[in-house]
């Protein structure tokens, strides 16, 4: 096909959107969602499965020993021993280092900012920090048998072990994405049929036009072309609309766990994906999304609406 | 140039549109096809133009069998050959330019070929100072000239014409078909489908009649041309 002929119904199919307004709207509308959606969602598996990353590589548990008021100091000092030699013995730890009630507390005003650093000296009782025994693990596989032999040993008050939040998230995001899939799917029906009958209005409003190029020789493609422009103009902007609000909404959510990174730092919330990193792909695959959706209601609504 | 053999078109409603019918007409011919309402006039049109294809027989324009056709060959099919309808099926938001031109676009024909050859079309059908008119602002006479002008954008060796008077009054009618004959005269083949007798007897010609789907006449008579001028 001559550029000059195939600008024209170019121009042509550009100008269907404005003429069908309303439908071009809803498809656009309905499309912007579904897209937003999908944007949403793979920008937080990505960062998940980082998050997830960071708390594997970090691999530490921390072993909190028992605290009680009326033990004479000797007994205490046997059990805390016991803990080494038993955490110092399993084949599944490495690195296994002592922190005293201070160097707990210490710790924790150093990760505080000053206002909640203040809080441990407030706390009845004096420092509310236990004996803490941090190691790290060889075996992610089996830290469940390695924290359940550990919380066994006696003085051990509490076991804490990230792999727990990491299977909080990794449930998260199964359900999420589970669900999302799911959405996914209807909002993909439903955009696929809106396009289609904004294909269809446009199909009808352009009945005399498509018979009098029936008569004059058009091809198949040169009636078709306008409408595939069309569809595929209408996901083009809502792919382009569902980048920029995906980024606003990245940008905001972001800003959460980088403004104050102390708190985040301690779940793994860190080496998040900037946007910036990122935009130009998922600008490309927000628009290519969005074409392929358009393309594919139109393609439909050719089948059923346009024999030519 | 148009040949059909053995034609017969049945419609699943039970009516049968053609029976049996054979017609030869030959290139630089002008043709009459005339008859009563239902009587196979549009249905002769719609073969002529591979919009239907007969239940049993053959068609031919140019030689080709053009029921045998599928696809894009109908289409090229269609840019050998001028169509002209009663209710003229212009778009009336574009100009008289914009319309004849549009034929040529679909045809993938270049910007400059549009360029030359629409002028050359509109002053062959009188229209050339209406170029940039829109097609809502002319008369209906003006229109059918446009619908012409169309029809002869792509040059072609075939024009078929539907009953182009239906809608203009007996003055602006006889211009119309003096301005086929004009075209006819130029080398083109058309045939004409109407049901106005006086223009028929008038310009004279070859006279196919159809009556239930059956051809009943076939002949060349006299025209009365002077009868008009007059």
């Amino acid at each position: 096909m001559r550029s000059n002929n195939f600008s024209y119904l170019v121009k042509t199919g550009v100008a269907g959107v404005w003429k069908n307004f309303i439908m071009s709207f809803a498809s656009f509308s309905i499309l912007l969602v579904s897209l937003l959606q999908v944007s949403v969602t793979v920008l937080f598996i990505m960062n998940a499965n980082i998050i997830m990353g960071n708390i594997e590589d970090t691999n530490q548990i921390a072993v909190f020993v028992e605290d009680l008021e009326n033990e004479p100091e000797e007994e205490h000092q046997k059990k805390v021993d016991h803990i080494r030699d038993v955490l110092m013995s399993n084949e599944n730890l490495t690195e296994v280092t002592y922190m005293s009630k201070e160097e707990a507390a210490e710790k924790f005003t150093q990760a505080m900012s000053d206002e909640y650093a203040e809080l441990i000296n407030i706390v009845p009782g004096g420092n509310p920090m236990p004996e803490t025994f941090m190691a790290r693990v060889t075996d992610l596989k089996t830290i469940r048998y390695t924290v359940s032999s550990i919380k066994s040993i006696d003085g051990v008050e509490q076991v804490n072990a990230p792999y727990d939040f990491a299977n909080a998230l990794v449930n998260i995001r199964n359900a999420a994405s589970f669900i999302v899939i799911a959405m996914l799917c209807v909002l993909i029906v439903v955009s696929v049929v809106v396009i289609s009958n904004t294909i269809r209005a446009s199909v009808f409003a352009r009945r005399h036009e498509i018979t009098i190029m029936k008569y004059v020789g058009a091809t198949n493609g040169f009636i078709k072309l306008p409408f595939f422009v069309e569809g595929c103009f209408v996901g083009i902007v809502a792919g382009a609309s569902s980048w920029g609000l995906s980024w606003f909404i990245y940008d905001s959510v972001f800003s959460l766990f980088t403004d104050n990174l102390t708190l985040w730092q301690m779940f793994g919330f860190f080496n998040l994906i900037p946007f910036d990193n990122i935009k130009w792909l998922l600008l490309a695959a927000n628009c290519a999304a969005g074409a392929l959706l358009g393309v594919l209601g139109t393609m439909i609504s050719m089948n059923k609406y346009l024999k030519v | 140039m148009v040949n059909l053999k053995n034609v017969t078109v049945h419609y699943s409603s039970g009516i049968d549109a053609l029976v049996d019918v054979n017609l030869h007409i030959s290139e630089g011919e002008f043709v009459f096809i005339v008859g009563e309402s239902g009587a196979g006039k549009s249905t002769l049109m719609k073969l002529m133009l591979r919009e239907l294809t007969p239940s049993s027989g053959r068609v031919f324009v140019n030689n080709r069998n053009i029921g045998a056709l599928k696809g894009n060959k109908i289409a090229m099919f269609r840019r050998t050959i001028g169509v002209v309808f009663q209710d003229f099926r212009l778009i009336e938001d574009y100009t008289v330019y914009e319309n004849v031109a549009f034929a040529l676009r679909v045809a993938d024909s270049s910007s400059k070929t549009i360029r030359q050859r629409v002028p050359y079309v509109l002053n062959l059908v009188g229209l050339g100072s209406k170029a940039k008119s829109k097609v809502r602002e002319l008369s209906g006479g003006e229109k059918q000239r446009v619908a012409i002008a169309r029809a002869l954008a792509n040059d072609p060796g075939l024009l078929i014409v539907d009953e182009p008077t239906g809608n203009l009054d007996p003055k602006r009618s006889y211009e119309i078909v003096g301005l086929l004959k004009e075209i006819n005269r130029c080398g083109t083949t058309v045939v004409m489908i109407t049901h106005e007798h006086d223009l028929v007897q008038y310009f004279g010609g070859r006279i196919i009649n159809l009556e239930k789907g059956v051809i009943t006449f076939d002949e060349t008579i006299g025209g009365s041309e002077d009868y008009y001028e007059e």
